[in-house]
């Protein structure tokens, strides 16, 4: 079982483990964002990604969540009494960061780019969201991100 | 002007779904009256419009198939239903996001057992979903979840079982004692999702031995 993230490949992560997590905090979380007009994860981010493209945006959206979404969620995870799942996702979430090598070869410039555009969609869309509603979006888009992880993961 | 509490014209508003058929269902409120007319509508997540669905407008059933609107794997979606009553009194609940990929429940397989003097075969079919690719293509279940398996069981005795598991659709128990009455059980599981169906049983009983000892 592990991630192939066209040439980054992530072993000693399992999938299941990460949707168990996630199952259970995904209703308390979702609950919690009444704003169903907005899709920060949407097709234009995660649609037709070339396997080259992958690494490099599972790579920029994984670190936005840890630095950003998860670090501003955790006070919400306490109050949720969410925290163990939380932490779960989270640490599966820095041992997939740690092991994804994109590579910074110049050949690779226009590739790197295309995935760049696609997580700048993401940001935007999450920065014209009010910060805590922006988080908690997010948090509780989790499963699209699992969802289209899952097309990269080999059992 | 204090706005009327309406809450209890209506509750458990909800998706059910089972290989990927997505019906939508509801309970009335304690307090309503039969007279109570439901109107249902969705959207996916992400988008601002509701959309009416046809055949759920002013309806007094409590459930409403919302299959074809929903077919979109990768898409969520939400549905609301407003309850009015006789007395013009309304209310307006909706679901949680929906994914059919994640809250769909696996239905037991479609087996048929064929019993030998010696073993007995088991032939596991495809399961059709209504959900269609591009072309029209309707897909199985096996298409959808690519780590799909079945697991079989064949009861020989109180304490005694034979397991043969798989992707195949094939499978055979080999072994046996003519004439003799099994039970079998065949289950279908998706690791990755954590799903596993209810058991499909089959009875079977080895034929007779033929053969000149």
């Amino acid at each position: 079982q592990e991630f192939q993230f066209g040439p980054c490949q992530v072993e000693g992560v399992v999938l299941q483990e990460l949707w168990e997590a996630f199952q259970a905090m995904k209703d308390i979380a979702q609950a919690q964002d009444n704003i169903t007009s907005v899709q920060l994860l949407r097709k234009e981010v995660l649609q037709n990604v070339s396997e080259a493209e992958s690494c490099y945006l599972i790579h920029a959206l994984l670190e936005f969540y840890l630095n950003t979404v998860f670090k501003n969620y955790h006070d919400k995870a306490v109050e949720f009494r969410i925290l163990k799942s939380f932490s779960t996702l989270a640490n599966n979430f820095i041992v997939i960061m740690s092991k994804l090598q994109p590579s910074q070869e110049k050949e690779m410039f226009s590739i790197r780019e295309s995935a760049r555009r696609r997580f700048l969609l993401f940001r935007r869309a999450f920065k014209q969201l009010d910060r805590e509603a922006a988080v908690t979006k997010a948090f509780g888009e989790v499963d699209i991100l699992l969802t289209w992880m899952e097309n990269f993961y080999q059992l | 002007h204090i706005a009327e509490d309406t809450s209890d014209l209506l509750q458990h508003v909800k998706f059910q779904s089972s290989n990927f058929e997505n019906i939508l269902t509801w309970d009335s409120g304690p307090e309503s009256a039969p007279d109570t007319v439901y109107s249902v509508q969705y959207k996916t997540y992400g988008e601002t419009e509701w959309q009416a669905k046809e055949g759920c407008q002013r309806i007094t059933r409590k459930s409403c198939n919302l299959t074809m609107e929903t077919g979109n794997l990768t898409d969520l979606y939400y549905a609301r239903v407003t309850a009015i009553d006789a007395g013009g009194r309304s209310a307006t609940k909706m679901t949680d996001r929906f994914s059919s990929l994640q809250h769909t429940i696996i239905k037991p397989p479609d087996v048929t057992c064929i019993p030998k003097a010696r073993s007995i075969q088991m032939i596991v079919h495809p399961t059709y979903t209504p959900i269609h690719t591009g072309n029209g293509h309707r897909l199985t279940l096996e298409d959808i979840f690519q780590d799909l398996f079945y697991h079989l069981k064949l009861h020989i005795n109180h304490t005694y079982q034979m397991h043969l598991g798989g992707k195949q659709r094939e499978f055979e128990f080999f072994g046996l004692t003519p004439d003799t009455e099994f039970l079998g059980t065949i289950v279908s599981s998706v690791p990755t999702w954590s799903k596993e169906s209810a058991p499909y049983v089959c009875r079977a009983k080895t034929l007779p031995d033929q053969t000149w000892t």
